[in-house]
């Protein structure tokens, strides 16, 4: 018994020595690894593009998702309670200019833009419209977004876009894709601190620091984004390892922030440098892109190491600085980089744009019917092939026999009658009220050109209680999808999905790029009543009968009386002459009559 | 023996309480403590204003959520509804940040707010559903009031408002009937312990008039008859920072440190008619206790009373499985190549 009691005693504390070295050795125990870095690159027209990646791998037990280190159990969780495999969530302000700044690294539309990926073996098409749902019930509350306007009525299946990147033991007729997008939403504090929560460290330590508020949204492009997929081994389904990446994309105009246009610093930035990394993480990195256009700018302090990133046939060079090292030594310091660029030379070559890129806008006049239009350019040689979606909200009618796609090479301004030919990939008309119009068209563009490709679309009249407490501001048609696959490198920066940090996108050469690019989205005026209206006429029906009613009651019940004509003096005198004749001459009557 | 745990009790709250002012709470307050039925706080804060010239109702709610964090309510215990957003805005020259005063002294907006309803959200329906814990199927938890018999529970109204109703975003309205019926519905489930109300609108007395719900502390900005005014102008805007009621009870909560000894009473007397020049409303009658002695903190804080017991506990030991993993003995997890299906599939025929 006493044996026992110590054998229990020996167990219950074993986890305590074990826990002790484990703060020692955290990485290479545990099977949760976190991995933070910050990537920066100047682009072109003075701008500067900072990227945060925090990622957190999980390879584990996932009888139970509930015993979590460093993963959110709240992430976790929902994997399990919603069969969810895959999930984008994206809260976007700002427009990312394609022909200026090249591709980012992870892409997202203005907004709120959220996608999963749901996988089971007894589900079936009406329990993922419901699992979807409180999906987003779910993320908006964690994320203080309104993702709880996300329903069937504007969510759709995309067929040929968004094709999953997880892994998953299981037949691919029990896959279900959703997506939806609310180009309403903003994105502001209220949503980067349950970000921040998130995060193992949280904002405490690290490099979510930097992400002070006042100074982020201070930017022309601000992007918060949560990725979380599932990679299971395919021959042992138990097996699986659970990647989270919450990423914070933002672009600064150095010509805001007061000071030089070429120099920058990360205090300048962010308000303050860095004072230490995160302690659980395993590890914590800021990669700068060392030469844009040619040039290369000067660094203070000098990087770690450089590396030569040669991707599809395209070298970037990027310092590396290990921020573990930066801080090993004991003593409190604050961690700066300062960027000093080349002087005297303000004229910067011209850019070129990337190989594709897309716009999105409205042509037509007045608020019964219109066009949307959506152009898409191809810079490069070679023709490559595009799919697009789109995804037109119930309340504006889209017509399927005008779809047209005219195209004209780069060179020129008009679009001729030059039609392009086009394979319809899906189409699922929209209902009023209840489904959304979803329409994907493939087609090659060849090299060189612009296609336009536009549909003709009728605004509809709402019912009094569906317009919005701010009708006048218009509603809105989300961004375009543009899918397509690139020969060549040049500007792409996106990971490659085999891997999961930055660095693995060095030296990544594939055969074909993929690329998803997002449009503008729309504002259209729908056919807006003007809601002071019923009590404009009813104060102007009050008063028509007020001012008909008093005359013709007066009408009605007094007896209208003629007046002898006769001529009555005008002035005093006369007056008084005339009364007194015609009294005398009444009396004289009087008197002679009786 | 009582009395040496007790002192126990005053040395922890002592040492802890070293930052701060007060040392020794007073016997009254222990007293108080030990027969009190509060324990827990909640705060629900309302901006029912939409637009940008309405700025001051959101600079409003902002700075009395920011005293009722200050002062220990957690984010899961607030429900923060905000209409419309007035940091982020496009017009807002100091992106982020949302000031209570022309010379940018406090930043009610700061670092780290959680808001729960925003933009469209904020409707009466949504409004009356948290009040009385019926919300649709699949709410999230934080957007729900889960209060309960020992809350006390903080609701702060502002807005635009006339005799006997709150405009919401422009196009509802809230009437003072539907408030007291939702209060009602509160106490017949037992959501609340305590309540106290306040608004901040045009007329807002008006709104706690139908008031028959016991243990509610209701006050106003102003009567009726009367219009709440706004501070000032702050010309970098063009529009009104904040209105006055809640720019002076602001800065009276500004002083009040969780553990304060400042009272309720004192609160209803911030902002007097020649700074405020609308009357401030008062409604004690279905408040049992007398506000000149209930702190401030057990609307605005989140101060438990802690009730020191000497009985014997049964404590049950849970499962040893639940609390570690043993690393030792859990076989390596293989690790396997990822391979991810191709992304663009559509064929595209040239």
């Amino acid at each position: 018994m006493i044996a026992e009691l110590a054998l229990t005693l020996l167990l219950l504390l074993s986890p305590l020595a074990l826990g002790q070295t484990q703060i020692h050795q955290f990485q290479y125990q545990t099977d949760e690894q976190f991995h933070e870095e910050l990537v920066v690159r100047p682009l072109a027209s003075d701008h500067v593009n900072t990227y945060f990646q925090f990622t957190t791998r999980w390879h584990g037990v996932h009888k139970n998702l509930y015993h979590t280190q460093l993963t959110p159990r709240v992430i976790a969780e929902i994997l399990q309670t919603y069969d969810v495999k895959e999930l984008h969530i994206g809260l976007t302000q700002g427009l990312w200019r394609y022909e200026t700044w090249g591709y980012p690294i992870v892409e997202a539309t203005g907004g709120a833009e959220l996608w999963a990926w749901f996988s089971s073996p007894n589900l079936t098409d009406d329990s993922v419209n419901k699992q979807w749902m409180r999906l987003a019930n779910v993320f908006s509350g964690i994320l203080c977004a309104s993702l709880n306007f996300v329903d069937n009525t504007n969510s759709i299946a995309p067929k040929h876009i968004f094709r999953p990147q997880f892994m998953a033991s299981g037949n691919r007729s029990h896959q279900f894709v959703r997506y939806a997008t609310l180009p309403r939403e903003i994105v502001c504090t209220e949503n980067l601190t349950p970000w921040k929560k998130l995060l193992p460290c949280g904002s405490a330590s690290g490099l979510a620091t930097l992400l002070n508020s006042g100074y982020i949204h201070n930017t022309k492009y601000h992007s918060l984004g949560v990725k979380v997929r599932t990679l299971c081994d395919s021959d042992d389904p138990s097996n699986c390892l659970v990647e989270l990446t919450q990423t914070a994309n933002l672009v600064y105009d150095l010509k805001l922030l007061e000071q030089s246009n070429t120099d920058f610093s990360l205090r300048r930035l962010f308000g303050m440098g860095l004072n230490g990394y995160c302690e659980m993480a395993s590890s914590s990195k800021i990669y700068v892109q060392l030469n844009e256009q040619g040039e290369r700018f000067q660094l203070t302090p000098t990087p770690l190491e450089e590396v030569l990133s040669t991707v599809g046939g395209h070298n970037v060079l990027f310092g590396v600085y290990d921020i573990q090292q930066q801080f090993e030594g004991p003593g409190a310091r604050l961690f700066n980089i300062a960027w000093i660029g080349p002087k005297g030379n303000s004229k910067r070559e011209h850019t070129s744009p990337p190989p594709l890129y897309a716009h999105r806008y409205l042509l037509g006049n007045g608020q019964k019917h219109g066009r949307i239009a959506t152009e898409v350019t191809n810079t490069h040689y070679e023709p490559l092939p595009v799919v697009l979606m789109e995804l037109v909200p119930w309340y504006v009618h889209a017509y399927l026999h005008t779809l047209r796609i005219s195209s004209k090479p780069q060179h020129l301004h008009e679009y001729t009658s030059n039609e392009l030919k086009f394979s319809l990939l899906h189409y699922a008309p929209g209902k009023q009220r209840e489904l959304p119009t979803h329409l994907e068209i493939g087609f090659m563009l060849p090299a060189r050109s612009s296609a336009l490709i536009t549909i003709e679309v009728d605004y509809l009249l709402l019912k009094w209680l569906e317009y919005p407490p701010d009708a006048n501001h218009g509603h809105y048609i989300g961004s375009a999808v543009i899918g397509s696959q690139l020969p060549i490198g040049r500007n792409y920066t996106a990971l490659p999905l085999e891997g999961y940090l930055f660095q693995d996108s060095f030296n990544a050469s594939q055969t074909a790029y993929t690329l998803t690019l997002r449009t503008e989205a729309l504002i259209v005026s729908l056919p807006t009543p003007d809601f002071s209206m019923p009590y404009n006429v009813i104060c102007l029906a009050c008063t028509v009968v007020a001012l008909a009613f008093g005359p013709i009651h007066s009408v009605a019940t007094k007896l209208i009386i003629v007046e002898r004509q006769t001529t009555i003096p005008r002035n005093l005198l006369r007056k008084v002459v005339h009364k007194l004749t015609t009294r005398f001459s009444q009396a004289i009557h009087q008197y002679c009559c009786q | 023996m009582l009395h040496k745990a007790l002192l126990l009790v005053l040395a922890i709250i002592q040492i802890n309480a070293a930052e701060y002012d007060t040392s020794i709470l007073p016997e009254a307050y222990i007293d108080a403590a030990q027969h009190s039925t509060h324990t827990n706080n909640w705060a629900v804060l309302v901006d029912a204003s939409r637009f940008w010239f309405n700025y001051r109702h959101v600079a409003n709610v902002l700075s009395i959520y920011r005293s009722v964090k200050r002062l220990g309510i957690p984010d899961s215990q607030i429900i923060l509804m905000i209409a419309d957003d007035m940091a982020c805005n496009a017009r807002n020259p100091r992106p982020g940040q949302v000031y209570n005063n022309a010379n940018q002294h406090i930043n009610v907006y700061g670092d780290d707010v959680e808001v729960d309803y925003r933009g469209y959200e904020v409707t009466v329906e949504n409004f009356v559903r948290l009040l009385t814990g019926r919300t649709q199927n699949g709410t999230a938890r934080s957007k729900k009031l889960l209060s309960d018999a020992g809350s006390n529970v903080l609701i702060y109204l502002t807005g635009h408002g006339g005799d006997g109703f709150l405009k919401f975003q422009d196009s509802e309205e809230i009437t003072s009937q539907e408030l007291a019926d939702g209060i009602q519905q509160m106490w017949e489930k037992k959501r609340y312990n305590e309540l106290f109300f306040m608004v901040d609108t045009c007329q807002a007395a008006s709104l706690y008039e139908k008031f028959t719900s016991p243990n509610v502390l209701a006050v106003a900005s102003s009567l009726v008859g009367e219009d709440s005014l706004s501070h000032h102008v702050d010309p970098s805007i063009g529009v009104y920072m904040i209105d006055r009621y809640t720019y002076y009870a602001l800065e009276f909560l500004e002083k009040v440190q969780p553990f304060s000894k400042r009272t309720i009473g004192e609160f209803l007397q911030v902002c007097p008619k020649r700074v405020c020049i609308s009357t401030v409303g008062v409604r004690k009658d279905l408040y049992r206790r007398d506000p000149q002695k209930v702190p401030i903190t057990d609307f605005f804080g989140a101060i438990r009373p802690t009730r020191v017991s000497t009985d014997r506990i049964n404590v049950t030991l849970a499962d040893e499985e639940d609390f570690y993993t043993d690393f030792d003995h859990m076989p390596p997890k293989k690790q396997f190549k990822i391979v991810i299906q191709p992304q663009f599939i559509a064929k595209i025929n040239k």
